[in-house]
């Protein structure tokens, strides 16, 4: 990873590439970018990594999004993003699904690895990979349909289930399997006890603090093994907040969890690493959470979380 | 730059706390004089003052919980309001250090010991306090080691001081005769002994103002133990 970044440091600096160069007042007196990388470029989590990302770089039209970020993300654990507002964060988190894809103005250049499988790979199956890796946004936005529909929705779509007279007819009846599994999604997500018996109304009737868990429950559904969360409190009241956090560091225990927040309280409660994104799409340091909170090697970082900055 | 109030909070807080470092050295001082001439009204006058320290170290620790609560200071911010937090115990803690001599001045009986010198010790002691409260505010970590090692030399002569005291004891107790005069004796010995390791641990408290410096300016804790 060290390398990588590296090699595109010198690249940049070897081909003059005018559109490449950092503007001097990006990098504060007494410390160059190069330095405080080299610190944190070294570090390690414990465990294996479940995402790597390498060189990755987004442009939307003329507007460099992200630059050269590479970062890995180690599994069975909470990552959170963090930076100002047009930091390139929620850019970097819709590139892990592919997202990005979506929006035809997007240039994506670099590689994101799932367990060592290139997602950018042509021939790779999106539908597949977003089974694989979940997404849960800002605002909750539940199907106008039932709890129980919300939940077996994916998984019905991804063929896993399948109920009604049709499935009857040609032999293949999973109303038990759905059950357990609208079940299973909704204990996860920490909604059980509340809907439990009202499991056919619509979704667009809960608290917004419920319709969120609900799809966290929906993303959990398809079984996935990465989840990437949008500001997914955000919209919410401290009550509700405090029961996604608990949900997201039980979620952790067997899902890789990456969350994009504003609330930089929140990433440092519930968060094993943080990465700091600032303006310009750089990733400017990435380490463990206690570390980027108590003492980061960045000063810029430093400035940013205690709100010195701009 | 944002956040202007908690800016000025933070730099009140540690003007708070040298201006409170600064009423602690100055009772220690007195401490000290009374020490030398049995001032019995300065002696008095610390006594009667740990009161005030006490209250300005309640309020201080409570300006630290506030910040913490209301404000989450994070990075060289909270190891700086952590610090503080610390060192404000040291302070009240050396302030009631300074009681404890003004109490053995009322009682002392300069003539005893002549072979111990307790004011080069005491203003040893002082400097150490002035300078560790001086290493913060400036955020001098070389000052921090200094004063570290400034303690080991202040350690060796408290060890000198008292061994003096007691080998004192054992050659004058054949000479004495009356009964009243060996407990003065004692008295006056064990009181010595008191004193000298009270300038000690006034040292120790130093050590334990840089050591948190330290940690707040660069994260090291080199010098917590």
């Amino acid at each position: 990873m060290s390398n990588a970044i590296n090699e595109s440091e010198e690249s940049t600096a070897t081909e003059q590439m005018p559109t490449e160069q950092e503007p001097e007042s990006t990098t504060t007196a007494g410390e160059s970018q190069e330095q405080v990388r080299e610190e944190w470029s070294d570090y390690n989590f414990d465990g294996p990594a479940k995402l790597a990302v390498e060189n990755l770089n987004v442009h939307y039209g003329s507007d460099h999004a992200l630059k050269d970020v590479s970062m890995e993300i180690p599994e069975e654990s909470v990552t959170a993003l963090i930076g100002p507002s047009g930091c390139g964060k929620s850019t970097f988190l819709r590139c892990l699904n592919r997202m990005n894809d979506r929006i035809k103005a997007a240039r994506i250049g670099g590689s994101v690895e799932l367990e060592g499988t290139e997602i950018y790979d042509p021939n790779a199956n999106l539908v597949e990979l977003r089974k694989r890796i979940g997404m849960v946004f800002q605002q909750p936005n539940p199907f106008p349909k039932s709890i129980r529909d919300n939940i077996s929705y994916g998984p019905r779509k991804h063929g896993d289930i399948d109920t009604g007279l049709l499935a009857r007819l040609l032999g293949r009846d999973d109303t038990e399997a759905e059950t357990e599994l609208v079940e299973r999604s909704l204990r996860q997500a920490a909604l059980w006890e509340e809907v439990s018996d009202r499991l056919d109304d619509n979704a667009l009737g809960l608290s917004g603090g419920q319709q969120q868990r609900l799809c966290i429950a929906r993303a959990l559904a398809t079984d996935p093994e990465v989840l990437l969360m949008d500001e997914p409190a955000s919209a919410l009241d401290p009550i509700a907040t405090s029961k996604i956090e608990d949900l997201v560091e039980e979620l952790a225990k067997e899902y890789t969890v990456v969350i994009v927040t504003h609330n930089m309280q929140q990433a440092a409660r519930i968060s094993d690493q943080t990465a700091v994104f600032l303006t310009g799409g750089e990733l400017v340091e990435y380490d463990d959470t206690d570390k980027i909170f108590e003492n980061p090697e960045s000063q810029r970082v430093e400035d940013y979380i205690t709100g010195k900055f701009g | 730059m944002s956040r202007e109030s908690y800016q000025k909070e933070l730099s009140a807080l540690q003007e708070a706390v040298v201006a409170l470092s600064e009423t602690v050295v100055d009772r220690l001082e007195l401490a000290l004089s009374s020490l030398a001439t049995g001032d019995e009204e300065m002696a008095r006058q610390v006594v009667d003052g740990d009161g005030e320290i006490n209250t300005r170290y309640l309020e201080l620790e409570g300006d630290c919980i506030d910040l913490f609560a209301l404000q989450q200071p994070v990075a060289s911010d909270l190891r700086f309001v952590a610090a503080s937090f610390k060192i404000l115990t040291d302070l009240e803690r050396v302030g009631d250090l300074a009681t404890n001599l003004a109490g053995y001045a009322i009682e002392a009986n300069r003539e005893v010991f002549p072979e111990v010198d307790v004011q080069a010790l005491g203003v040893s002691a002082v400097e150490m306090v002035e300078m560790a409260v001086e290493a913060y505010a400036e955020a001098d970590t070389e000052a921090c080691f200094a004063i570290d090692d400034y303690d080991d030399s202040l350690d060796q002569r408290c060890v000198e001081a008292s061994d003096a005291v007691v080998r004192s004891l054992i050659e004058r107790e054949t000479t004495m005769a009356d009964d009243g005069a060996v407990e003065r004796l004692l008295d006056d010995a064990s009181r010595l002994l008191l004193t000298i390791r009270d300038l000690e641990r006034v040292g120790d408290h130093a050590v334990n103002i840089a050591a948190r410096t330290l940690y707040m300016v660069e994260n090291d804790d080199a010098l917590i133990y």
